[in-house]
C-alpha cells in the first residue's frame, strides 16, 4: 500500500491553462499547462511514475501518465487521441483551459535501482510514461551503471519525441537502439519489433533493472526476452494502465486481482503482476 | 449503554423527534404495489417499523444511485472556467435500519473512509448522521445473515437500537446522542431483565432461519478460503458465468457494492454536472479502456470478481468483516440462480465432491 500522495488534489479538479500544445506524432500531442492558481501549481508536487486525471470542460475526464520529471521540465501531458473525451482535448487550444486532479499513484522506485544498470524497453507511446524516468536517471547519471534505451515503432514517423531523441542519440553514456516495424528508405537501424532489439543490444544481465511498457503484445514478448536473457522477474517493472474514474481507489474500475491500479499501482514489478491473476 | 422502554404506539414520536432536526429516512410501503422500501420520510407516521427487510438497501442514501458531485461553466470564448463543489452535508436520520443493512453500511465507511484516500463525497453524506437499528425478530424469507455475523441484531454503529417484544421496542442507546433522544421522549428505564428478555427474542429469530440459510453457516468461511486461494474449478466459474444475464442488479441491491461510474453531462443552465452513478462489475465496458482494449472479457472473468470481492480475505481487510452481510436481496433480484447463498452452495458442491475423490 502506498498511502495517499499528501497535497494531492482529490476531488475537484484545479484549472490549468494550456500554455502551448506540440504535435509529436500522428494523433498525439503535448500539452504545456500550467495552473491558474499558482499557490496550486507551487503545491503541485509530482513523483516520475505518478499519473493524473484531467477534465476536458464538457467531455469529462481522463487518466494519462505524467511524462515530465518534475526537477528538470514544465508540466505536460502526451495525449493520443483515442476516445471521445481525448479526442476533446485535442480540439483545444494554447489558452484553453483544463482540470488536472492528483497527481495519484505510486511513481518509480529510484531509491531502490541505485547503482544499478538500467534499460528502457518502450513500444510506440508506451515511451510516455517512461520519459520522466529516463530524464531523472540521465540527470543522476553517476548513481548507475550502465543507462540502455530500445525504443521501437511501427514506422520512423511514429517515434515519440523526436527531438528529445535526437538529443538522447547524441548524450554520452546513454546506449540507445531504435527500431521500426518495416524497412523503410533512408533508416538504418534495426528492422523488427521491439522485442528483437533484446538481442542485438547485449543487455546487462547483473544488477540490472528494466523498465518495460508498450502494447500488451509487445509486452509481453519482452518480458520473455528478457527472461530468457537472465533478468529476474523482480528486475522488471512496469507501469500499467486501466480505465480509471476516480483515481482515489474507490470507484474500483482499475482493480486486476487484489490490487487496484490508481493507489497500489500504477507502477509494478513483473514479479508482483505475474500474481494479479488477470490479464494485462 | 441504557435499555429503555419505548412503547410500540409511540414509534411515531420518535421518528417525530428525529425529524425536526435531521432529513428522516427509513422503511416504508409503497402507495400502489404495497412493497417496502428504504426511502426518504416527509410524514413521520409513514414509517413502518415492522415491514419486511425493504427491496433497496439503504446505501441509497449515502451512496445515491446517480448524483451530482460538482458542476462547471466553460466559456471557449472568454476562455473563463469556473468549477462549483455541491454540498451535500444534511443531518440524516437513518430510522429503522436492519442489521445487515447497518453491517453494509459500517462495511462502506471502512471502504471509502479509510484506506489511502478518504472519499469527500460519501463522507459528507454520512456527516451528522442519526441511526435507529432494529432487529429482525424473525427472518425473512431469503435471509442469511446467520452465515455471515451480521444479524439478527445490530452489535455496533448505532445510536439506538430497537427490539420488538410484545407491545413495546426495546430502546437500547449506543451513544450519547441516542441517550438525549431516550430523555427527550421520557422512556422509563427497563428492567434488570432487559437483556435476558432480548437475547431469548434474538435466539428465537435464529432458530427460525430457514435451514438452508443455517445449513451453509460454516460453509462461508470454507468458501472464502477456497475464492481467496483461488483453488475453485474454471467450470464453476463458468457455470456461474453462464447464469449471468450482467443486468447488474446483484450490485444495485446489495449494501456494500460501491462501485460507481463518473460522467460529464451537459445541464440546461449552460453548465455541466459531474455524476456520479452506481456501476457493475457485471457490465462488459466497466473495464473497457478507450481504443477498446479490455483485459477483463468473458462473462465468467467478471463474475469471479464480484464474489471474490464479496469472499476473499484481501477484500474482508478493508472492510474487517466478510463483503457479504446476508441480506438476501441478490437472491432475490438475480434473474439467474447466482445470488450469493446459491454460489456458496455451487463452490459448497465442488468442494464436497473433490472432498469424496
Amino acid at each position: 500500500m502506498s498511502g495517499a500522495n499528501p497535497g494531492a488534489i482529490v476531488t475537484v479538479p484545479e484549472i490549468a491553462v494550456i500554455d502551448e500544445i506540440k504535435d509529436e506524432i500522428e494523433d498525439v500531442r503535448t500539452f504545456y499547462f500550467s495552473f491558474e492558481n499558482r499557490e496550486i501549481g507551487r503545491n503541485f508536487r509530482v513523483k516520475s511514475g505518478q499519473f493524473v486525471m484531467c477534465t476536458v470542460f464538457g467531455a469529462g475526464e481522463f487518466a494519462v501518465s505524467l511524462p515530465f520529471s518534475p526537477e528538470n521540465d514544465r508540466p505536460h501531458l502526451s495525449v493520443r487521441q483515442v476516445g471521445q473525451v481525448t479526442r476533446a482535448l485535442h480540439e483545444l487550444r494554447a489558452g484553453d483551459k483544463i482540470g488536472i486532479r492528483g497527481p495519484f499513484g505510486n511513481g518509480f522506485p529510484f531509491e531502490a535501482i541505485k547503482g544499478k544498470n538500467v534499460i528502457y524497453v518502450a513500444g510506440g507511446i508506451g515511451l510516455i510514461p517512461l520519459r520522466s524516468s529516463i530524464v531523472h536517471v540521465l540527470q543522476h547519471r553517476a548513481d548507475f551503471g550502465r543507462i540502455l534505451l530500445l525504443y521501437g515503432s511501427r514506422s520512423s514517423r511514429e517515434l515519440m519525441y523526436r527531438d528529445m531523441i535526437a538529443r538522447w542519440r547524441k548524450t554520452e553514456g546513454f546506449e540507445t537502439h531504435f527500431s521500426i516495424d518495416r524497412p523503410e528508405p533512408g533508416w538504418t537501424e534495426h528492422v523488427g519489433f521491439v522485442p528483437t532489439l533484446v538481442g542485438p543490444a547485449a543487455i546487462p544481465v547483473k544488477d540490472t533493472v528494466a523498465f518495460v511498457c508498450g502494447p500488451p503484445v509487445m509486452f509481453n514478448s519482452v518480458i520473455r526476452e528478457l527472461l530468457a536473457a537472465g533478468l529476474k522477474d523482480d528486475a522488471i517493472i512496469s507501469t500499467l494502465e486501466r480505465h480509471m474514474k476516480c483515481g482515489i481507489g474507490k470507484c474500483q474500475h482499475c482493480a486486476i486481482g487484489r490490487t487496484l491500479v490508481c493507489t497500489d499501482g500504477p507502477v509494478y514489478t513483473y514479479k508482483q503482476i505475474k500474481t494479479l491473476g488477470e490479464q494485462i | 449503554m441504557i435499555v429503555y422502554i419505548l412503547p410500540k404506539n409511540q414509534a411515531r414520536a420518535l421518528a417525530a423527534a428525529l425529524a425536526e432536526g435531521y432529513e428522516l429516512y427509513g422503511p416504508v410501503l409503497h402507495g400502489i404495489s404495497g412493497e417496502p422500501l428504504f426511502d426518504r420520510i416527509g410524514d413521520p407516521d409513514a414509517i413502518r417499523l415492522d415491514a419486511a427487510i425493504p427491496y433497496n438497501p439503504p446505501k441509497t442514501v449515502v451512496f445515491p444511485q446517480a448524483e451530482r458531485i460538482l458542476s462547471y461553466r466553460y466559456d471557449r470564448e472568454t476562455r473563463q472556467a469556473e468549477i462549483v463543489r455541491d454540498d451535500l452535508v444534511r443531518p440524516k436520520a437513518l430510522v429503522g435500519l436492519r442489521a445487515c443493512d447497518l453491517a453494509g453500511l459500517l462495511c462502506l465507511d471502512r471502504f471509502y473512509l479509510g484506506q489511502e484516500y478518504v472519499d469527500e463525497v460519501y463522507r459528507d453524506h454520512r456527516k451528522k448522521m442519526f441511526i435507529v437499528a432494529n432487529t429482525c425478530v424473525r427472518p425473512f424469507p431469503q435471509c442469511f445473515c446467520v452465515c455471515t455475523d451480521s444479524g439478527p441484531a445490530a452489535r455496533e454503529g448505532y445510536d439506538v437500537a430497537l427490539t420488538a417484544v410484545g407491545d413495546h421496542y426495546l430502546f437500547e442507546t449506543g451513544s450519547e446522542k441516542g441517550e438525549a433522544l431516550a430523555r427527550r421522549l421520557g422512556l422509563k428505564e427497563a428492567g434488570p431483565d432487559a437483556d435476558a428478555v432480548k437475547k431469548k427474542t434474538v435466539d428465537a429469530s435464529i432458530a427460525s432461519f430457514d435451514a438452508a440459510a443455517t445449513e451453509n453457516k460454516a460453509w462461508i468461511s470454507r468458501v472464502m478460503n477456497r475464492i481467496t486461494t483461488g483453488f475453485i474449478g474454471n467450470d464453476v466459474w463458468e457455470y456461474i458465468g453462464d447464469q449471468c444475464f450482467e443486468c447488474g442488479a446483484c450490485s444495485f441491491v446489495c449494501p456494500t457494492c460501491s462501485c460507481f461510474n463518473i460522467e460529464d453531462l451537459a445541464a440546461r443552465d449552460g453548465r455541466t454536472g459531474r455524476t456520479r452513478s452506481w456501476d457493475s462489475c457485471s457490465y462488459e465496458g466497466y473495464t473497457r479502456m478507450a481504443g477498446e482494449h479490455n483485459p477483463r472479457r468473458p462473462v465468467e472473468d467478471r463474475r469471479n470478481k464480484r464474489f471474490f470481492c464479496k469472499l476473499s480475505y484481501s477484500q474482508s481487510k478493508k472492510y474487517l468483516r466478510p463483503g457479504c452481510v446476508g441480506c438476501g436481496r441478490c437472491v432475490r433480484v438475480c434473474p439467474g440462480d447466482i445470488g450469493m447463498s446459491n454460489v456458496v452452495t455451487y463452490i459448497r458442491r465442488e468442494i464436497t465432491k473433490a472432498g469424496a475423490k
